[in-house]
């Protein structure tokens, strides 16, 4: 419980309409993108600065009181979720656009800057940040760099941690510290930026960020190519890759999500279909060109049914929604979905994807994959029901044997989503305990007395 | 605490969230508060606790359902595509239940609105006085600062010399006695009647020109948007069996108010109690349309035998999607089809065209600082046009729209967009 004197507290430091105890707002803070992790805090604060941050966790510190800090909750692994109350520390209102610096190609941002509008910002002068989470109309830069979050554009541009430059974390103990630079290249010291990226919100808060960003591609062009068998589209991937092209993004969708989006949105997608990989390439116009060639090629040398090329922006458009609609196919279809975020090394995908259909069987479950092929990172999801217990442990288990096939084919439990609660009981069983030591040993270092998003990551 | 009916009848819809929260990104009101209580999820997820039984309608819970345009830009843009517009009406309607009305929309919604008479008697009665309030400009009154229930500082349009119900004929016959094309009932709508009557006779003047016989039934009533919207099913229901009874002889009604239109036609999805009303309101929503899609999909009129006023001519227009035309109708193309092939206005596309101007009917009253918030961003979209001229097709967007250009000193008018028509 958080006192009365502590909440009149965190008002002088952040002004009187900037806490929240009311009920109702606390329940609106109680979740996040996941659909079970709910926990109330006790209070909501929202900070408009570095120094706001600073006093609201020596203040937390002081009485021993869990900071979750929260960005735009659009997270999928209860990360966000304030799992030992406490104060929520929402950063949404720190959304300042600071520098955006064309020469250098990097911008300095607040935490709470959400991506779509960074990315609207930054196309005006001709640039983009590239890793591209699915969440970006919501997600925070501080959330997507805690995450490290990635999405289809990572197959060529990376995932988050490539273009975290420097970072300004406020630490639990409430001093404000400057880590890495504004360089492509720093090695003094040790590379402390990364300790905080995809840490989850256990050992700071991550208040301002310097973003190496890319120059907009200047062309693009998508390509469609269709197969009967799943692990075809698996193996197209890395055929792809191997012959020296790599496009932009290369994603997945099976037969089950096709039919879903052309009962949404007709739009001539060959149902019989068991895989649909959609490639695009971007960069100089030229180059597109001879790479859509070559991906079209190479496609059908490797067992393409059919391979389309978009004609125009609208037609790529049309795709590319689609494959947006993806996950909206599957949620409106089922009560609950079990999704994962299980992520191989590529030339394994058409192993996992065995192995899934074979689990699914199995258990006599639907089984749904689509993913971002290009990276190994797949979603295999599972439609059930909460509220039907026999059916959903069913699920749960079937999951579960999907998460340890990943990992004894060489891969990780989560590519782009984190540990946070959801995949708590998968992590100490598949992490080197030594590792798990010493990631504890570096949280109390930092963080002494347990305040920062406690109940994460490990159980 | 009582049973939750009306919520009950919503629960797909309430089920239908996955909270991915990309609703953040398209809510106006998010958008200045970037609190999750102004927000789609936020808001769904406390109905979700009520219909557990889990969350009380508290004052509180009555502010945050309270706090949304209903301008359905979460809805369309939803992955899931979750109606929470209807979950928000839903939890207001449960809210009146519960608690009443309070006296205010009481004395309004229930004595007044709902009786057109009434209505436009104590109208008439506001408008003897209005000469009390300062002018600012042309017809527009500024609202004095002690009138802090409409806005502090608002210019509220004057109530016109003579309401529309008093101008107006019963039967409009197309000239020379010849066979018309086609028989349509005419729809006022508060607005019009009260504030902008002459958009009201130039619509029922271009459809007798164009050989359409307009009748105009005396006993219609307000279409019941701010009433139903604000979850008082009752009178919304009081209002549509007068709207069906009173327009029971036409099988097409138009209207010019794009909120009219859409209400009008959602009186099935909103207010049944029952299956016999569902087929009422719903065999009514057949015969409503609204003026710009009766002009292009019913009579097809061809842009170019359109004629600009001569006031017009030259001039740069740029046109607003009103929120009850764009997302509850899906008209999109037809205004826009007219605008860019009418010869003599040059027609520009505003950036973010379909976001809400900020009035949400009552919401502006209860939200003014919102309001000029979400409308100030408007102006910036109308203001990269470098327009003359801003069209649209509804009176209660035009009342806010005005008011914004004149708050931010900027030159634009504002016109429906038949008043540009000869």
């Amino acid at each position: 419980m958080v006192s009365s004197a502590v909440v009149e507290e965190l008002k002088r430091i952040v002004g009187e309409g900037e806490v929240l105890t009311n009920r109702e707002a606390l329940r609106a803070y109680s979740y996040d993108g996941t659909t079970n992790w709910i926990r109330e805090p006790d209070v909501v604060v929202f900070p408009k600065s570095s120094e706001q941050i600073s006093q609201i966790l020596k203040l937390a510190n002081k009485d021993k009181i869990p900071v979750t800090p929260r960005g735009g909750g659009t997270n999928v692994s209860g990360g966000s979720v304030p799992w030992l109350g406490g104060i929520v520390l929402c950063t949404t209102k720190m959304n300042n656009i600071l520098k955006i610096d064309k020469e250098n190609l990097t911008c300095t941002v607040e935490c709470g800057v959400v991506l779509q509008d960074l990315n609207n910002a930054l196309a005006k002068e001709g640039l983009f940040f590239p890793p591209d989470p699915q969440s970006f109309l919501g997600a925070t830069i501080g959330g997507i760099i805690a995450e490290n979050a990635g999405g289809p554009a990572c197959v060529k541009y990376g995932v988050t941690k490539q273009y975290v430059l420097g970072l300004e974390v406020v630490l639990p103990t409430g001093e404000i510290v400057n880590l890495g630079g504004r360089t492509l290249k720093n090695v003094a010291g040790y590379d402390l930026i990364h300790l905080f990226i995809s840490s989850e919100g256990t050992l700071g808060v991550i208040s301002k960020a310097e973003l190496k960003l890319n120059p907009l591609p200047p062309a693009k062009k998508t390509i469609v190519a269709v197969y009967d068998e799943v692990a075809k589209a698996g193996e197209a991937v890395y055929r792809v890759l191997e012959n020296g092209i790599i496009p932009g993004k290369i994603e997945l969708l099976d037969n089950w999500v096709i039919n879903r989006i052309e009962e949404m949105m007709p739009m001539g997608l060959p149902k019989d279909a068991q895989a649909m990989l959609l490639f695009e390439c971007d960069g100089i116009e030229e180059a597109v060109q001879k790479e859509t060639e070559k991906v079209v090629e190479i496609s059908k040398k490797y067992g393409a049914k059919d391979v389309r090329v978009a004609k125009d922006l609208d037609e790529a458009n049309r795709y590319w929604t689609a494959r947006r609609a993806g996950f909206a196919a599957v949620f409106g279809k089922a009560k609950t979905v079990l999704s994962e975020d299980v992520t191989v090394p590529r030339g394994k995908i058409p192993d996992l994807i065995k192995r899934s259909q074979e689990i699914a069987k199995k258990y006599g479950l639907e089984l749904v994959v689509l993913g971002h092929a290009g990276d190994g990172n797949l979603h295999p999801s599972f439609l059930t029901d909460v509220n039907n217990k026999e059916h959903y442990e069913k699920a749960v288990k079937a999951m579960e044997e999907i998460i340890y096939a990943a990992t004894e084919l060489g891969g990780v439990l989560s590519g782009e989503h984190g540990i946070g609660l959801e995949k708590q009981k998968f992590f100490s069983r598949v992490t080197d305990p030594t590792v798990i030591d010493l990631m504890k040993k570096i949280k109390s270092l930092l963080d002494p007395n347990n305040i920062m998003n406690p109940g994460k990551i490990w159980e | 605490m009582k049973e939750p009916t009306e919520l009950k009848k919503v629960s797909e819809y309430v089920d239908q969230c996955m909270k991915c929260g990309f609703c953040t990104y398209f809510c106006p009101v998010y958008q200045e508060e970037r609190v999750e209580t102004s927000v789609a999820r936020g808001k769904n997820y406390l109905v979700k606790l009520a219909l557990k039984g889990e969350q009380e309608f508290t004052e509180e819970m009555g502010k945050i359902i309270g706090k949304c345009l209903l301008c359905k830009r979460c809805v369309v843009n939803c992955p899931a595509k979750a109606q929470i517009d209807r979950v928000v009406v839903a939890a207001r309607a449960q809210m009146v239940n519960e608690k009443g009305l309070g006296f205010w929309k009481n004395l309004v919604f229930r004595r007044i609105m709902s009786d057109r008479k009434r209505f436009a008697r104590y109208l008439k009665l506001a408008k003897t006085f209005q000469w009390l309030l300062p002018t600012t400009e042309g017809s527009i009154r500024h609202l004095p600062d002690f009138l802090k229930a409409l806005g502090a500082g608002r210019n509220i349009p004057e109530l016109a010399k003579t309401f529309l119900r008093d101008m107006v004929k019963p039967v409009y016959k197309v000239e020379g006695g010849k066979e018309p094309l086609m028989r349509v009932g005419f729809f006022m709508g508060c607005a019009t009647d009260f504030i902008y009557p002459e958009i009201g006779l130039k619509l029922i003047d271009f459809l007798v020109k164009r050989n359409v016989e307009v009748v105009v039934p005396k006993d219609q009533n307000c279409c019941g948007a701010a009433i139903y919207f604000s979850g008082d099913f009752e009178t919304g229901r009081l209002l549509a069996d007068m709207n069906i009874e009173a327009f029971k002889d036409v099988d097409i009604i138009v209207t010019g108010c794009a909120t009219c239109s859409s209400t009008l036609k959602d009186y099935a999805k909103y207010l049944p109690d029952n299956e016999e009303q569902k087929k009422r309101y719903t065999d009514f929503a057949k015969k409503v349309k609204d003026s710009l899609e009766f002009l292009v999909d019913v009579l097809k009129v061809d842009p170019k035998d359109l004629k600009v006023k001569k006031e017009f001519e030259g001039k740069t227009v740029t046109w607003h999607d009103p929120c009850h035309l764009i997302r509850y109708q899906d008209i999109k193309d037809q205004p826009r089809n007219i605008l860019k092939n009418l010869d003599g206005i040059k027609y520009v596309e505003m950036p973010n065209a379909d976001l809400c101007c900020g009035m949400g009917g009552s919401f502006s009253v209860y939200h003014y600082d919102l309001t000029k918030k979400i409308a100030k961003k408007k102006m910036e979209g109308i203001k990269a046009t470098s327009a003359d001229i801003v069209v649209t097709a509804c009176p209660g967007c035009m009342i806010n729209l005005i008011d914004s250009i004149l708050q931010n000193r900027m030159p634009q008018r504002v016109y429906h967009i038949f008043e540009l028509f000869e």
